[in-house]
């Protein structure tokens, strides 16, 4: 049996354990975003199937798997088609490079708790969002709807827009691991979390996450007493199913990402450190579903002023002044 | 100045005041200036701040309808005038030639008028018109037929009344049982004449009327009983309320729940307009359409409650073939191979073609093309011989002397040579009543006690003499009759000497052929540069012109019957028409067509042609398809349809609620109009714009079929058709001397094979009866009512004795009556026969 | 710009769905818990009768023309003694939406509303009614009203019987 073997089995079964997980969890972050949100409105939210309503995304699977796959006349269908699992695509590659606990000692054999531990592991997830970009405007573009189309184009300027500060955010981040690889990120907050030591960046960075994934209250591009469902109007079944999914994995991404860069990772005392990594995701989701039910809507006009005008500022004079204080302290 | 005109006034000079000197100045005027510098007069008035110009002699009220300005009122009628009863139509005239407060009925729209419909004077005025009329008004429009169409509804909410302020109790009335088309509910009327000016005035009945005074004003007839007049359900229309509503189609539907268009009533030659309006898949009442051209605005009662074949139980709506049910597609595809089988194996002569005067015009051209693509000349459009080649003689002969209704009217002499107008053509009498109304004067002479709605003239002569006094009064050569005949005749070429508009009417069923062409040509002979002498001549159906058009020089249908006996047709195809029954000899074509090899119908009625059919094709109803007629003047009027066809709920469900199942196609619903099927037959897969367009192009003597458009006055053909091939010279009936002489005639019910399938008409259908004069009547020891059987060589039959002192002596009637013993009494020929009392057993 | 504001703005509202998360919902579950519709609620309709117990609707169709989804269809039909009456009478209560525009319409107080409510069914048949599922016994709302005795045609009376009526008068008396 060689090494490569069991590298390749070990990859495998980290693949399939973080495919499990994320798309369980994904589901069942649906439902607990219904729930919460329910609550939050003082309604109980799903409670019909199954216990407290524990069956519920197994039926909106099914439901969506059996509707029907309606593509709109004059659209373009390949393009279409392809939009959506473009999405959900990009947003479960960004898993490759999270590593979710410190390296495991089996057999004598040191397994990384992260399916590839790259040395650029953060410009790899900027890559990946940026793909993103692609689901959005391809899916509204070849939808032939207006709705679709002005859902597009919002998307894709505040992708892009967003994508500055948020990866203006993150040089501090980068700076004080001297490092763009994930996992020695998570080292380097062994004794304080990143939040602490940069807080700024921190709150620059989940304003421009926010606006990245299109999450309430930023999510403008679907917009849905504006332009009915945005990009996705007209997508149904499980083409709109892999854009939901996206979005909820997204979910994780961000709080996996949020946990990496300013939570300090799996970093924590007591419990093991999956746990701590699991609950810190959990949490970070949780901030972002109640956001949901607490933060109106901007203008869409007001978004990418703040954007260009506040936080890319922001951001890049948080950068100069860590710079100038890292530079001071080291000397 | 004046001074020429001293007048002396009982002895005293007459002082001219300043008015008279004004009058005699504009007679001075008018007569100094020529008749050509006046100028047609076009009064311009402001009505509502908007200017209007009207031709002179409109009134104010028609005038504001030109600006789309409705004035409220209830007694004016375009056709009926003006009186200015009912008040409601009060405009405040403020400035110009007449001022105040007037009825805008009337008062004549003149120069620099100013009027104002909204004034608070005259809205008031209206208000307490209108509550007037209300005060005894029941509250029953819930359970009231005309709700939903009802004037006074309109006029109700238009004139600003809404809460009733009479307290106190309200008049009843009892009503009277008027017959079977017309209800009764007295307690609504509000005494606004219109019922009795249509009766009375319009259509000349007698026998309706007005009783009381104040508020006791009752319409109605002196005792219970069917109302007589042939045009009674013209006072449904008029009554502006539900006093008089329809009662075949009492509590049927609600206006707003009625699918109704424009539609040629298909019962007559005259080619009516009228407004058929169905529910639930049947055809539930006809409403008088307007043309002015034509009807007018009234209709007669066989076309207003002769809609009910369409919805007939038997109606056969299944496409057959040889017995058995199979798809329209299928049936048309046999009739096709069936009938190019029979033609290549026998010749192309060995199929005959029979179309009919009730299929649309449409169906006509494409049976006419069925025809040469076939090669077949055998091609006829109607199974009567004697209406084939009268119908086809005038369509020859027709120029400029045709005369449309509108022109009859207007006419000042009208002679009816053996025309029956309430039998053949009913709009036709009322027309003549209005000529008679503007002066004008009618002659009739006919064997038949001409019934008319008017004061006329009658001559009583037999049958075959009518082309004979024609030619005579062509020549103006009177020498040949006998002297009381003479006198009535010398009058009357007195009077044709001074008429200025003289109109001569025949029918089909008397003059035949060559009657027609006697007709055609003592109106050409009596024609002179200064005035023409027109001609109107009533056909059998709505399209018998039509199809003379295209006729040409064919056989007729006897011929072709002939033709069958030998052997030589072997094929016939039927468009809508029944050779067993509606042949001039029904007992020779029931004997002859049962050697056909193929027997394909076309039918939207359960005939005999229909029934025995080899492959038979289900058509569409009038109301049910569009299409066009040409009607007895030529004229080519479009109509659309109403309803799809299907079995009626009523039907369907029995009386109950519908079922409760559902289908994916309606029950019954095969039945597609005759020109879609022939078009599908012939593979013109065509609608109807391109059918007529393409008919355009193929007959370029039909220019303008394709710009026709229902609810027009249509237009007239200029196209003329063939004379028909030369006819075997008859022997004369020769009476023998035991016999009597029988002829046949349309009767005003129970003639017509589609008003005969209309239930509300067929209730009216007299017993089978015979006509002759009192005197004959004595001599044959028979009295008026009494039962007698009538002998003819088809055998015996029970009839009852009806007398008129204005028949010809010499000679009994008996009319056609479908579905009775006196079905096979074909009008147009005259028969031997006995008739004895009934001995009592 | 206030900052402090818009800070303050920013997470007061999370302070406050936090508080609502620990609420009880005021959700009412349905099946399980149900709630008294008020007396004028809109929902099945029915046929009422008159006081006498006749039937109340003259087929006027005046509700089905109201219907703004046509969910209303009936045939008039005549009664012996001149009753106008509806000889089949339907709604599909899977098109109607109880906007309650036919018992306003009705004349005669016939069509009503009442407040069952529970009306669904998985067979669309069961929902298309016939007369003889829609008609009550009893007067429902108005406990007096019989429309013929006010129509003033003599249905229910005698012609001119009605209170507010003279009896019928003689067109052919000589009285000016």
């Amino acid at each position: 049996m060689n090494d490569l073997l069991i590298s390749l089995i070990l990859i495998l079964v980290k693949l399939g354990l973080i495919f499990g997980v994320v798309l369980s969890m994904a589901a069942y972050l649906v439902l607990a975003e219904r729930k919460i949100l329910g609550r939050m409105q003082m309604r109980y939210g799903p409670n019909r199937i199954g216990p407290g309503g524990m069956i519920q995304p197994l039926c909106d699977v099914i439901k969506l798997i059996t509707k029907e796959d309606f593509v709109p006349a004059r659209a373009d269908k390949w393009i279409f088609l392809f939009a959506p699992g473009l999405t959900a695509l990009t947003a479960l590659l960004s898993f490759a490079v999270v590593p979710f606990s410190p390296p495991l000692t089996l057999f004598g054999r040191e397994i990384p708790m992260v399916v590839c531990d790259l040395n650029i592991g953060l410009l790899y997830l900027f890559g990946l969002s940026s793909l993103a970009v692609y689901g959005v405007v391809l899916g509204g573009w070849a939808s032939n709807s207006k709705y679709s189309l002005l859902g597009a184009m919002r998307g894709l300027a505040q992708m892009l827009s967003y994508e500055l500060s948020l990866g203006l955010a993150l040089v501090p981040v980068v700076m004080t691991a001297k490092s763009f690889s994930l996992t020695e990120i998570v080292m380097a907050q062994s004794t304080w979390p990143n939040m602490l030591q940069h807080p700024l960046a921190f709150i620059i960075f989940m304003v421009s996450i926010t606006a990245e994934s299109k999450r309430t209250p930023f999510d403008m591009p679907e917009a849905e007493n504006e332009i009915v469902a945005g990009f996705h109007t007209e997508y149904s079944g499980m083409r709109f199913g892999l854009f939901f999914v996206g979005e909820y994995i997204n979910l994780i991404v961000i709080g996996a990402m949020t946990t990496v860069f300013f939570l300090g990772g799996w970093n924590g005392p007591f419990l093991p450190p999956v746990v701590w990594f699991v609950g810190k995701v959990l949490f970070v989701a949780f901030l972002f579903i109640w956001a949901r039910g607490s933060m109106p809507r901007p203008r869409y006009d007001q978004l990418l002023r703040f954007g260009w005008k506040v936080l890319i500022p922001l951001a890049l004079l948080n950068v100069v002044i860590t710079g100038a204080i890292r530079l001071a302290m080291n000397g | 100045m004046f001074q020429f005109l001293r007048l002396e006034y009982k002895g005293l000079p007459y002082r001219w005041t300043q008015h008279d000197k004004r009058i005699v100045f504009y007679v001075f005027l008018r007569v100094s200036v020529p008749p050509w510098r006046i100028d047609l007069k076009m009064p311009k008035l402001t009505i509502d701040n908007l200017e209007v110009t009207v031709p002179d002699g409109t009134n104010v009220l028609e005038a504001a309808r030109e600006l789309d300005i409705v004035i409220p009122h209830f007694c004016y009628h375009e056709a009926l005038g003006s009186v200015g009863s009912c008040r409601l139509c009060a405009m405040m005239f403020v400035d110009g030639p007449v001022k105040g407060l007037q009825m805008a009925c009337m008062v004549q729209a003149q120069d620099g008028m100013v009027v104002s419909s909204t004034d608070p004077d005259a809205m008031e005025l209206r208000e307490h018109v209108i509550e007037w009329a209300m005060t005894n008004h029941p509250h029953d429009c819930p359970v009231c037929d005309e709700g939903g169409e009802c004037q006074l509804q309109e006029m109700t909410v238009a004139g600003g009344h809404g809460v009733r302020r009479y307290r106190g109790k309200k008049c009843t009335f009892t009503n009277q049982d008027l017959g079977p088309f017309v209800q009764q509910e007295m307690n609504r009327c509000i005494t606004c004449y219109r019922c009795v000016r249509t009766y009375r005035d319009y259509c000349g009945g007698t026998d309706y009327g007005v009783f009381g005074s104040r508020n006791r004003i009752q319409y109605g007839r002196f005792q219970d009983g069917a109302l007589e007049s042939p045009f009674s359900g013209n006072i449904i229309d008029a009554c502006p309320t539900g006093v008089l509503t329809s009662k075949p189609f009492r509590f049927k539907t609600r206006l707003w729940d009625l699918q109704e268009g424009p539609s040629i009533c298909p019962h007559c030659s005259l080619g009516c307009a009228t407004i058929p309006g169905g529910r639930y898949r049947e055809i539930q009442r006809v409403k008088a359409g307007i043309n002015r051209e034509t009807n007018g605005f009234f209709i007669c009662d066989r076309g207003r409650f002769g809609y009910d074949h369409a919805n007939h139980p038997e109606r056969p709506r299944q496409a057959r073939l040889d017995g058995q049910p199979v798809t329209v597609d299928a049936a048309l595809l046999a009739a096709r191979e069936q009938v190019a089988a029979i033609a290549s194996k026998h010749g192309p002569d060995s199929v005959a073609f029979l179309g009919s005067p009730r299929s649309s015009f449409e169906a006509s051209v494409l049976l006419h093309d069925w025809a040469k693509a076939t090669g077949s000349l055998q091609l006829v459009y109607e199974a009567h011989q004697g209406r084939d080649r009268a119908a086809r003689t005038l369509a020859a002969r027709l120029g400029k002397q045709v005369r449309s209704q509108e022109e009859l009217r207007q006419s000042d002499l009208v002679i009816l040579f053996g025309a029956d107008p309430l039998a053949e053509g009913p709009m036709l009498a009322l027309a003549i009543r209005q000529a008679v109304r503007n002066g004008g004067k009618v002659v009739v002479i006919d064997p038949r006690p001409v019934a008319l709605p008017c004061v006329a003239k009658h001559l009583p002569l037999p049958p075959e003499r009518l082309s004979e006094v024609l030619m005579a009064l062509g020549k103006n050569d009177l020498n040949a009759f006998e002297a009381d005949e003479r006198s009535l005749l010398e009058s009357l070429v007195e009077q044709l000497k001074v008429a200025q508009r003289p109109v001569l009417i025949g029918g089909a069923d008397l003059l035949g052929g060559q009657g027609v062409q006697a007709l055609c040509s003592a109106a050409e002979q009596l024609s002179s540069e200064q005035r023409s002498v027109g001609v109107i001549t009533m056909l059998a159906g709505p399209n018998s012109y039509g199809g003379a058009l295209l006729s040409g020089h064919g056989p007729d249908f006897d011929s072709v019957l002939d033709a069958v006996q030998e052997g030589t047709v072997r094929a016939l195809v039927c468009l809508e028409s029944d050779p067993f029954r509606e042949a001039r000899d029904p007992a020779r074509a029931q004997a002859a067509l049962g050697h056909l090899e193929l027997l394909v119908s076309f039918d939207s009625t359960a005939n005999l042609a229909a029934q025995r059919a080899d492959i038979f094709l289900p058509t569409r109803a009038n109301a049910e398809m569009a299409g066009s007629y040409v009607n007895n003047e030529g004229r080519l009027q479009a109509f659309l349809p109403v309803i799809d066809p299907g079995v009626p709920i009523r039907e369907t469900g029995a009386g109950n609620h519908p079922p409760r199942e559902f289908f994916q196609t309606t029950p019954g619903s095969a039945p597609e109009a005759d020109w879609l099927l022939l078009a599908g037959l012939l593979d013109r897969k065509l609608n109807l714009v391109e059918l007529r367009e393409s008919i355009e192009r193929d007959h370029p003597q039909f220019a303008g079929l394709s710009s026709i458009t229902a609810e027009t006055t249509g237009v007239r053909l200029t196209a003329r058709g063939d004379l028909p091939p030369a006819e075997e010279q008859e022997l004369p009936h020769a009476a023998t001397a035991e016999a009597l002489t029988l002829m046949a005639i349309t009767g005003q019910v129970g003639s017509r094979w589609l008003a005969h399938l209309s239930s509300p008409l067929a209730a009216t259908e007299p017993q089978p009866y015979v006509l002759l004069h009192p005197e004959l009547a004595a001599e044959l020891n028979l009295a008026t009512d009494e039962r007698a059987r009538l002998t003819t060589h088809f055998g015996h039959c029970h009839v009852i004795i009806r007398t008129d002192e204005k028949m010809l002596k010499g000679l009994v009637m008996v009319p056609q009556l479908w579905d009775t013993a006196l079905e096979g009494m074909v009008p147009g020929g005259l028969l031997d026969c006995r008739l004895e009392k009934e001995v009592q057993r | 710009m206030n900052l402090w504001r818009d800070i303050k703005g920013t997470l007061q509202p999370f302070w406050i769905t936090l508080g609502y998360l620990f609420k009880k919902p005021v959700t009412i579950q349905y099946p399980e818990e149900k709630r008294t519709p008020p007396p004028r609620y809109r929902a099945r309709i029915v046929l009422t009768r008159n006081p006498d117990g006749t039937e109340r609707c003259v087929a006027c169709q005046l509700c089905s023309a109201a219907c703004p989804v046509d969910c209303i269809s009936m045939q008039a039909a005549e009664d012996d003694d001149g009753r106008r009456y509806a000889s089949w009478f339907r709604i599909n209560f899977a098109r109607c939406i109880f906007c309650g525009l036919c018992a306003e319409a009705c004349p005669t107080m016939a069509i009503q509303t009442t407040p069952d409510y529970e009306i669904c069914n998985r067979d669309v048949l069961k929902l298309v009614q016939e007369k003889e599922d829609l008609l009550i016994d009893g007067c429902g709302k108005d406990t007096e009203y019989n429309y013929y005795e006010h129509s003033g045609i003599g249905v229910a009376n005698e012609r001119g019987g009605n209170e507010d009526e003279y009896g019928p008068v003689d067109p052919k008396a000589l009285v000016p």
